[in-house]
Formats: C-alpha cells, structure tokens, sequence
C-alpha cells in the first residue's frame, strides 16, 4: 500500500465530512444574501449573488479541503490512536531508510491500524453553528419573502367626492383610490392618493381602484378625447390600470352615460427635468494661464430631479497655432462624479503636458452629463470653458482692445539709459577733460530734458515751466489751463521717435491723456518729473555724479508706476473724410428708378378664444345663456402646444358646458382665456373730436389768443 | 285768488253783514231789548275780533325763529357725539339720545329753526349734498378709513395696450400694493411710497370688458382688495404716412409694426435723386392729407418738404397728427425744427444712450405677455437681462403747452407733444428704437410708438360718456353727454330707461341695484345704437376712496356756501301754530254768544 492510497483512505472520511460541514455552514448564508438580494434589487442581482456565492463557497471549500494531508494525518493519528505510540509518522516513511528497531516498530503499526477505522478520524458534525445558521438564514428568507411589498399593500378605498346627486337605480362611484408606482429609477416610494387628481412623474403605472353602489355594469374611464379605459371586475371592486405618458383629464362613468355626468378629474404627468450643469470653477467662461501653471482643474456641480448618472464625459477641444495656422484636437474622457446622487460634483486635473497645451493655445472643456431616466437617460451638454495660454509674441489682444498701449516701458528704459551714461561719464571723469567732462554731461541733459518732456505730457504739462520746452507748443492762443494740452507735435529725432505713436496715429488734440490717468500715477509721475527736472539742472551744470541720485529716484518711481498700472488712451474713433456734395449722384444711374415694396401684415389673432371670452364677459358681446364653445375647443386642440395649461382650459371649456348656468365655471374659463389670448401690438385708442367749446377754444389758442 | 285772500272777503263780507243787521236791529228794537248803547258797541267791535281770530285761525301767521344749530352725525362719527341738536342719518354709527332721520332734508324740515348744522364723521353723502346747500356748514372731517383712499383707473386701453393705475392709500406706510390680473396672477407688485402714493401697470388681450384687482397688503396681511375695471376699445385703426429722406432700419421697422398693427401704411422713402422707394407716391397736399389720419416725417424728408410744410401744417390744425423723428443726424437740424413748431429745446443734441426699464421678475414678465405667436420659434428665449443700447438725442423738448408723453426710465422726455390747431404735433427724440425690436422688446417699442400716435392722431368719430369716477351700489351715478333719453342695461340683464333732465350737461340719474358692468344704450338717428359701458362696484368696497370722495364734497360745500354773518342772514319764517288762534276764537266767540244771552247792559230784565 503506497502512502498516498494509504492518505486518501485514511483522511477520505475526515474531508468528506469537513466539506459537509462547511457546506451546511455556508449554504444559509448565501441562500439567505440571495433571497435579500432577490428582494431588494430584482430576480437578476438575485440570482447573480447565488452565482458568486456558490462560487465562492467552491473555492473555500476546495482550499480547506486540501488541509486534511499527510501532516494532519499523521498528527491525527498520533493524538487521537494511543496505540500509534507518537510514531505514525513511521507509516509513511520509506522503508528503505529506516533502521531495524524502526522497521519493526512500523510492521506494528501497520498491524494496529487496521484496527480502527478511518472514520474515526472525522470531526464531529458542527451541529451548533450550522443549526444557529440555518435558524438565522430561515428568519431572514422568511423575513425577506414575507416582507410586504408596495404593490401587495392592501388597497384602502377613500369616500368618492363625486359630489353627485344619487339617482335610484343609477351605479354611482362610493370608494376610490388611485395608486402610483413610480418608474424604479426615480426612486420614489408607492403611494396611495385617496383623490382622483394627483400629480404624478411621467412614466409611472396608475392604478385605479373603484367601487360602485349600486353595483356598476360596464363603468369606465373616460378621457376628455372621447377614449375610454376599461375596467375589469375584481371582487366587489373594479380596477383599472394605464402607464402615465401625459397628462389628462378622464371622469368615471360609472354608468355608461345614464344619469348625471360626474367631473372631471386630472393627471399631471410631471415630466423628468434633464440636469442642469454648473460651474464651480472658474468662475469666468474665459480664462487665462498664470506663471507657472501647468496644471487645470475645472470642477462642475450636476443636479437633477431623481439621479445624476455618476459617469460623465468631458470633451476637451485644444486649439493649438496661430494665425491661420491653428489645429484642432478633440478628445473625451471618462469622469466619475462624487457626492450624492441629486447633486454630483465632476472635476478633473488637466495636465498641460500630457495634453500637449502651450503657449498660444486655447483649451477648452465640455462636460456632458446624462440623468438616470430609463429608459433614454437625458443628456446634455454644460457651457464651454476657455484656458487661454497668450503667446509670448502675441500682442495684447487687438482690433478694440488693442487702445491699451504699454508706451511706459519704453520711456523706462530711456531713464536707465541716461543713468547707464552718466555713471559712465563719472566713471571716466578722470581721463576727460573738464570741458569735454561738462559738455557730454550737457549731453545727458539734453537727453533727460527730453524725457522729463515725455514725461510732463502726461500731466497736462502743468510742470512745464523755465526752461520753454520743445514740446510745449508755443501760441498767444494757448494757456496751460485751456483745458487740453497738444501733444508734442514735432519731438525730437533723435529720441523716442519710435514710441510716439501717440501723435504719429491718434489725435491726442480733443482730451489730454493726462484724463485718463488715475489721481494716484499722476501723484507719481508729478514726483518722477521733479526728479527728472533736478536731474536735469545738475547735468546740465556738468555735475553727472550729483544728478545720479536724482536720476535714480526718478527711475523708482518710474518702476512704481509701472507696476502701479498700465496707461489707457482714449480711445478714438475714425475719422471719416468728408463728404463732398457736388459728387453726389454723379455716377452711372442707369436701372436705378423708385420701386414699390409690397408689405403684407402677419396674420395674428387669437379668434375663437377672444370670442369666448367676450361672450362669457358682461360686454355688449356677452352670451348669458349657453356658449357655444366648439370653435374654442377646436382652437385648443390646434394650439395646445402654445398655451401654458392646455388641459386646465379644456377642463373649464368642459364644466362650462356641463352646465351653462354655472357662474363659478364661467368665470373660472374666463380666467384662463385670459391666460390664452396673444396680446396684440400697436393698436390704439383714439381720441374723441373736442366739442364746439374745444374746438373754439383750441382755434382761440392757435390765433395766438 | 289765493284762498286766504277769499277766506278774508268772506270774513269780511260776514262781519258787515254782521254790523248792518245789529245796527238795523238796534235801531227798530225797544229801548229796552237794546239795552245800553255801550253794549250795542261791544257787540259791534267783537264780530271783527272774531272774524279776524278766525282767519289767523286758518291762517296762522309766520313767525320768525331765533336761528338755530344741528349736528348731523354721519358715517364715522364718534359715538360719543354731543351737541346742539344730534341727528343720525342712516349710515351713521348709533349715538345715544340721537335723534334719527332718513336724510338731512327730512331733518331741516323737522328742525325749521335750523341755520347752521355741524356735520360730524366722514361727510354728507350725494343723497344730501342739495338739501345741505344754502345753510352754513362746520365740518371737520374724520381721518379715512385705512386702505385706498384714491383709485384712478384707465378710462379706455387700447387691446395689448399698456396701462396704469394710481391711487393712494391713507393712513398705512410700507404697505405693497398688488395688481391681480383677470386670470388671477400678480401682475405688478409695487410698494406705496412715503405719501401711501402708488401706480400700478398691466397689459390687456382683446377688446371686451374685464376687472383687474388692485390688492394692498400690509404686514402679511391683505387690508383692501378692490376691483379695477378695465375697458379694452379696439379703435379705428388710423391711416397713416411715413415720410423718410433716406431708408433705413428705422422705417423699415416702424411700417412693419404699423402694418402688423392693422394700419392703413404708406411709406415714401426717398433715395436722392428723385428716387423713392416704398408704397405708390403721394403727393403732400390737403387733399391727400386729409386722408391721413397721422404722419410720422423725420427730420431730412421734413427739411425736404419745402413748401409742402405748409401744407402739413395746415393739415395738422385741421384734426391730422404728426410726429417728427430724427434721423439722428445733428446736422440735419431736427432740434431746429422742432424750435419752429413751437417747442422749446434744451440740451447739446447729441446722440445718447436711453435708459431702458430694468427687467422685471420672470413671473410678472410672464403675465405680461401673451401666448406666443404661431409663428414664433418656440426656443426663442431672449434674456429678459439683456438690455439693447438705444439711442435719443440729448435735447428736451419742452416749453408752453408742451406735454411729454414718452419717457425713459431715466425720466428723460423721449416725446413731447402740444396742440396745434385741432391736431397735434408731438416730436420723438429716439433714434434707433428699431433696436427694441431686435431684441424681444417690441412690448417698448409699441408701447412708444403706440402712446404717440395714440395721441396724436386724427380723433376718431363718436362722442365720449360723460362719467365720472367709480359708482357704488345704492349711490346716484351721473350719466351725462346723453343726446336722448337712454337705456342702461343691468348685468343681469334688464333694461332700466333712464331720462336725460334739463340742464347743459344732458344729464340722466341712475340709482345702481347690482355690482358689475353696465351697458348705456343709446340710440340716434345718425349713429344707429351706441353702448357705453361703466362699472359699478359693490355697496362695501372702496370704502375709502368713497369716504374721501364724501369728505371733498362736503368741504367743498362748506367753501361755497356763503360766510354769512347773522346780521345778514334773514331767520327763515315758518308757519305759526294755528292751536294759540283757534282758543282765542274759541274764547271770543263763547264770551260773544254769552254776552248776547246774558243780561248785562240790559235795561230791564228779560221776562
């Protein structure tokens, strides 16, 4: 007998009791998840959990299975056989290795054994915990399968409120209900409504539950079209049921036309509203990349009425080039939302690498969200939000937005140049001779005149005084408070030429720029020019090294009002050439003759509705008697798609017909004509001719009386 | 021959015949039967006594009373009301030891003495304004009721038209005022400013007769709600030229609207170069004028008139509107123009921008307009925010006689209009309202465009229903204007023929039974049947505008009765009693009859 026949005869017992066992263990527990699992989500999800848990409980079964080897054989064999002597391990040994003493104590073990039988080996049945798990599952089946359910609730019938007259003889309505399941993806609990007119979502089963005294014969449901729903017999009670596609409105006839005409009863299908999508961040559709970033993060807040489906799609559109040579790319990605299931919040890090966005480029981001309507979710589609990337060599913006100029910059470095020289001029003062020395400084400060110029143009000029500048344009008609300044017309050729585009293309004559500077730049640029002017005065007295300092604050407070702010210009507009009267009319006229144009109005006009509401008014047009109302409910059916509440209109046309004496009805579908007229442009009330007395009095007034 | 004057004859006739046959009598009689001559004589002077007791006896004389006082308690008296003489007419509270009466009348001709009577509560109501005239009046009104003190409804809109209503409220400050359209929803919600003042807008539908409600609430709570009655008139639409110096989206969109108005459009566009584009040509003179009943000429085609000016003007002194726009060209010279008609302009004339009404709640939009039309795409969804950038020329008109009647929400005069001759002319200073609508807003834009030929244009045919203010149940209502005798028609139904009285206004009463419309027909010769239709509200509403309408017309009573001084005023002589008369009769005839019998003065004693 080899020792794995001798291992699967002596541990067969013990493993087929442990997979019982474990069987038996296991078995409520699934059975009872799946029946939970039946109940609760559906027959699918049922079975599924029942798949997976037989599944599961294989596997378990087989790796426990595989615990009764020869280890546990041979320790089993030594604790529970006191015969074995603690030496069964012998029993599988080869024979070959083992010493006389050894083969000898073997022999007698294999003799022994036979004495007792391997299913003394097996546990003992684990009667306690599969009783307690069978007892637990069995509750919770129970529990789960007699569980009542919504739709088996017992159906409790409400008084009817009819408010009709009972005819002997005649069934009328006595006990009512009209029970809603809502569709399942709402979520929505069953409910009982004891009234007849209930609200409903668009999708849900309705069902009625009806009894009638006497005992009705063929009662049905009838709709305001004319189409009937039948009701069929169960027990005393008659029941009927419809899936909620639209509203209507239907009254129960409970006999077939005798006796009375019972009202009108309504159901609102209240229709699933699609997501509404909102953006957390940015808070701006279009914005731009800051230093340094590299990454996005849009963040979307999704609500809906019942569910907000907890995938979205975000397409991501980036336009990469310039001028007309831009590409495109699209692509979408997969978001899961977070937070509740009204109210889902998306966001997504974009990393500008991977995307592959620079400078110069837009991206721009979508997010398409879908509800959880079933069937045909709703979709759509949020706003579009921008990331800017400004290319380095791109102009600020252009066309309009381009009157923002960046004209300081340039006169800054004009600044640093004259500082630039003049430490050169100090540096060198050594080797210069003092006449060379002192001219190259009035150099500098010629330079620096010009600048502080520049400068003073900024502020009307009101620090303009001795010495008369070039740029202030000389005239006996001109003060320095008239108002404007003029700009420098001629400037200087050698310097800041190129930034002058000021008077090179505007036309700074109607309002200085100084309007446009805040009280603030001014400030500073007032203190810049006084250190220009002292900088000035020092350098042209050959003392470049006492100008520095000067020179320096000016740069300061240059540097200020450049982060301070940027200039804005006025903006200007074109300047159209005149127009030259004798051209008029001069060139070739020939097919240009008067010409008619045709007009037709629109045909508006609100006919039978207007009609009706002045027949059921106290006008001249009123009808006290019936109305005749067919051209009116015609007119409803043709425009129902115009009217804010179609059917509350066919409702009242209905009551109003139903008894004509009703004043209530009238004045009710009075009001909702109201609410379906058009209201007609331009027409007017005329005034009435004056009488002799006015008519003399206004002849009086225009005589010059 | 009055029968006191032959009361007198026969007295007198009596007492000669009395004399002669005791004279004759005496005279034949024994010395002894006649007794002493002095008897002869007291019998003699007693039968004119007699005769004389007698016929004050019939005809008692009048005596002149000491002038006297009442005070007359009416609605809103205080309870505690004392006085000369307390008199209680019907609507008055109870007053202890009062003395009712069921009109003031009835308590003048119980009190005679009564020269001065001081009125207490709230006013003397329209049944005893006459019998309160000519006596001198104290009245110190009592505060109004809480609520509307004012409702000043529309008199007539035009269908789709825009309309107010003001009114006022006494004795509520913070109070929001409603207005509750046909259908039932808030039309317009306003607060009432620190005077309680308040207007309230809506739109109408169709022509027909219908009640808005004006609701005001105070602290959550609602204190008045009163029906506003609301006559929608579909008018004869005019017949009306537009005159352009050049084409342009502002005349493209003015004939539009005009012709979907219904109005009877022609349009001359002239294109330079004696090229006109738009309807058949017609030539401006009086003849042609007279068919129009309005022209809206802008400032290039008006410069380009030449003496066709003239023409237009004179049209306009015979009934014809006329509006001038401008082009918005200042170099067109419309604020010139505008000069010479007559107004006076202020303001530098350049292009500005109008203030445009701010949007309103998406609710009270949404009552405000109609159903859409058929043709209207149904996702055209304007933002109600999105404001149009419209222009105006920066210059107002103004100056005697001028009346604006378009205004910004700025407050600017966008038009102004004054008479000339039987017509109007008024002046627009937009320039590109078209842009109105370009964006949803054409509401505005007929609101403008209809307010000035509303009132500009020629007056159509029919005289109007003299009727004032609102009417209650139980209260006189005035009808006047009427050429006959009328038949007003109840809202259930009945004809009630009213009689026009004597007077120059042509005046009907009218003592309303039930609330609702009423219809005044009327019919002549010429005109076939004519209804005119007013509003009568229930007896218990609008407590406070009919208590204040109450206190004016006392007081202005007590304005116009004469400041009297006592001197001046002769105490009224009424009727004597004739019981004083008839004893003294009595007692003369009775000491006549004994002194015959009796033997006094006799000479002998009677056998």
């Amino acid at each position: 007998m080899t020792a794995a026949a001798l291992i699967s005869r002596w541990t067969g017992p013990a493993r087929r009791r442990g997979l019982l066992n474990d069987a038996l263990l296991f078995a409520p527990i699934v059975l009872a998840l799946s029946v939970l699992a039946w109940r609760l989500a559906g027959l699918p999800v049922g079975a599924a959990v029942l798949a997976v848990g037989v599944l599961v409980g294989l596997i378990v079964a087989w790796r426990r299975a595989a615990r009764f080897d020869r280890p546990w054989l041979v320790g089993k064999l030594d604790g529970s056989r006191r015969d074995m002597e603690d030496s069964s391990e012998l029993l599988f040994a080869d024979p070959g290795t083992l010493g006389d003493l050894q083969t000898l104590q073997r022999q007698r073990l294999f003799d022994r054994l036979e004495t007792g039988s391997p299913d003394a080996l097996a546990a003992d049945w684990r009667r306690r915990p599969i009783i307690a798990a069978w007892a637990v599952a069995l509750v919770v089946i129970a529990g789960a399968l007699l569980w009542p359910r919504g739709e088996d609730r017992p159906v409790v019938l409400s008084p009817a409120a009819e408010s009709l007259p009972a005819v002997a003889g005649v069934p009328r309505l006595v006990g009512q209900n009209l029970r809603i399941i809502p569709p399942a993806y709402t979520g929505l609990p069953m409910r009982d409504e004891p009234r007849l007119d209930v609200r409903a979502p668009q999708g849900s089963r309705l069902e009625w539950t009806l009894r009638f005294e006497p005992e009705a014969t063929v009662p049905a449901l009838v709709t305001l079209g004319g189409a009937k729903m039948a009701l069929r017999r169960s027990g005393d009670v008659w029941v009927a049921s419809r899936v909620l596609d639209a509203s209507f409105l239907y009254r129960v006839d409970a006999a077939a036309g005798r006796g009375p005409v019972p009202p009108l009863h309504r159901v609102d299908a209240i229709p699933d509203a699609p997501p509404s999508i909102r953006v957390v961040s940015p808070t701006e559709s279009l914005s731009h990349v800051t230093e340094g970033q590299r990454t996005w993060t849009p963040v979307f807040a999704v609500t809906d009425d019942y569910g907000v489906a907890a995938n979205a799609r975000l397409r991501i559109t980036l336009a990469m080039g310039e001028g007309e040579n831009i590409t495109f790319t699209e692509r979408e990605i997969a978001l899961t939302g977070s937070g509740s299931a009204r109210d889902r919040r998306f966001s997504q890090r974009l990393d500008f690498a991977a995307l592959g966005f620079g400078p110069g480029g837009d991206l721009v981001v979508q997010l398409i969200a879908r509800d959880n309507r079933s069937p045909g979710p709703q979709e759509v589609r949020g706003p579009s939000l921008i990331l800017r990337w400004p290319s380095a060599n791109q102009a600020e913006g252009s066309g309009l937005e381009g009157m923002v100029t960046t004209t300081l910059p340039a006169y800054f470095r004009s600044q640093r140049q004259i500082i630039i020289d003049a430490e050169a001029l100090v540096a060198r003062q050594g080797r210069l001779s003092a006449d060379d020395y002192s001219q190259r400084s009035f150099v500098i400060g010629g330079d620096q005149a010009l600048l502080r110029a520049r400068y003073s143009q900024f502020l009307g000029g009101e620090t303009e005084g001795e010495p008369q500048l070039p740029t202030s344009e000389a005239g006996a008609q001109h003060t320095d408070d008239d108002g404007h300044d003029h700009g420098p017309r001629q400037a200087a050729p050698t310097f800041g030429v190129v930034e002058d585009v000021l008077a090179e293309f505007g036309h700074p004559h109607d309002d200085s720029p100084a309007a446009s500077l805040d009280p603030e730049t001014r400030e500073l640029l007032r203190q810049a020019v006084d250190e220009m002017w002292q900088s000035e005065v020092q350098l042209k007295q050959g003392r470049p090294d006492l100008a520095l300092p000067h020179a320096n604050r000016a740069l300061n407070f240059i540097k200020e009002v450049q982060r301070a702010t940027r200039i804005f210009l006025q903006r200007v507009g074109p300047k159209l050439p005149p127009i030259d009267p004798t051209r008029r009319m001069t060139g070739e006229r020939e097919g240009i003759a008067s010409r008619r144009l045709p007009l037709a109005p629109v045909e508006a006009g609100d006919g039978p509705v207007a009609a009706a509401w002045r027949a059921l008014g106290q006008g001249p047009e009123a009808v006290r008697g019936p109305v005749v109302l067919d051209a009116l409910e015609r007119w409803i059916g043709a425009n129902g798609d115009r009217l804010p509440d179609a059917l509350a209109l066919s409702g009242a046309v209905d009551a109003v017909r139903r008894d004509p004496d009703c004043a209530s009805c009238r004045q009710r579908l009075r009001a909702l004509l109201w609410t379906a007229m058009e209201r007609p442009t331009g027409d007017l009330v005329r005034r009435r001719p004056a009488d002799d007395a006015g008519a003399r009095y206004l002849g009086a007034l225009e005589g010059g009386g | 021959m009055t029968p006191k004057l032959i009361l007198a004859v026969v007295l007198t006739c009596g007492v000669l015949a009395a004399w002669v046959r005791l004279i004759l009598w005496s005279r034949s009689a024994a010395r002894e039967a006649r007794g002493a001559p002095w008897r002869v004589a007291v019998l003699l002077a007693l039968q004119p006594v007699c005769a004389a007791l007698l016929f004050f006896c019939l005809f008692p004389p009048g005596v002149r009373l000491a002038s006297g006082a009442l005070t007359i308690a009416t609605a809103g008296a205080p309870a505690s009301a004392t006085g000369a003489r307390v008199i209680t007419l019907p609507e008055a509270p109870a007053i202890a030891g009062a003395e009712p009466a069921p009109d003031l009348g009835t308590a003048l001709r119980r009190h005679p003495d009564t020269r001065r009577i001081t009125v207490l509560g709230r006013g003397l109501t329209a049944r005893d304004r006459d019998a309160a005239k000519g006596i001198a009046i104290d009245f110190e009104p009592a505060p109004l009721p809480r609520g509307l003190a004012a409702l000043n409804g529309p008199q007539r809109v035009a269908p789709g038209a825009r309309f107010e209503i003001g009114g006022g409220l006494s004795r509520l400050s913070g109070a929001t005022v409603d207005l509750i359209d046909p259908a039932g929803r808030v039309t317009d919600t306003q607060k009432a400013d620190a005077d309680g003042r308040f207007i309230l807008s809506g739109t109408t539908r169709s022509a027909g007769l219908t009640t808005f409600v004006v609701r005001v609430r105070s602290g959550g709570r609602v204190v008045e709600q009163a029906d506003v009655p609301v006559q929608v008139d579909d008018g004869a639409a005019p017949r009306l030229l537009i005159m352009a110096g050049a084409p342009g989206p502002e005349v493209k969109y003015l004939r539009r609207w005009a012709t979907d108005a219904g109005f009877a459009v022609t349009v001359r566009t002239t294109a330079g170069g004696g090229v006109e584009i738009g309807d058949a040509p017609v030539a401006v003179n009086s003849g042609t004028l007279r068919g129009f009943d309005a022209a809206i000429i802008d400032d290039r085609s008006w410069a380009g008139l030449g003496a066709g000016r003239a023409e237009v003007l004179a049209a306009v002194r015979g009934g014809m509107g006329l509006v001038l726009r401008s082009g918005g060209v200042p170099e067109d010279g419309a604020p010139a123009q505008w000069r010479s008609l007559g107004f006076t302009v202020s303001g530098s004339g350049e292009p500005v921008a109008i203030a445009l009404p701010a949007a309103t709640d998406a609710d009270i939009a949404r009552t405000r307009r109609g159903i859409p039309a058929p043709d209207a795409s149904s996702d055209l969804d304007i933002d109600e925010e999105f404001l149009p950038e419209i222009r105006r020329l920066a210059a107002t008109p103004g100056g005697d006689g001028a009346v604006p009647v378009v205004r910004d929400a700025g407050g600017a005069t966008l038009a102004a209009w004054r008479a000339l001759g039987r017509g109007r002319v008024a002046v627009f200073t937009g320039i590109d309202s078209f842009g109105l609508t370009l964006t949803g807003r054409n509401d505005l834009y007929g609101d403008w465009w209809g307010t000035m030929l509303s009132t500009v244009a020629r007056p159509a045919a029919g005289a109007a229903l003299a009727f004032a203010g609102p009417a209650w149940v139980g209260d006189r209502v005035a009808l006047c204007g009427l050429a006959t005798d009328a038949r007003v028609e109840k809202p259930d139904g009945t004809l009630t023929t009213v009689r026009v009285g004597p007077g120059a206004g042509r005046c009907a009463g009218f003592w309303p039974t039930a609330s609702g419309w009423h219809l005044l027909r009327t019919t002549s010769a010429g005109a076939g049947e004519q209804v005119w239709p007013f509003y009568v509200q229930p007896a218990d509403r609008l407590a406070g505008v009919r208590a204040a309408r109450d206190r004016d017309a006392t007081l202005m009573l007590r304005n116009a009765g004469p400041a009297r001084s006592d001197a001046a005023v002769r105490s009224p002589e009424v009727p004597g009693s004739p019981w004083p008369w008839f004893f003294a009769w009595l007692a003369a005839a009775g000491g006549l009859w004994w002194f015959e019998r009796s033997g006094l003065g006799r000479l002998t004693a009677r056998p």
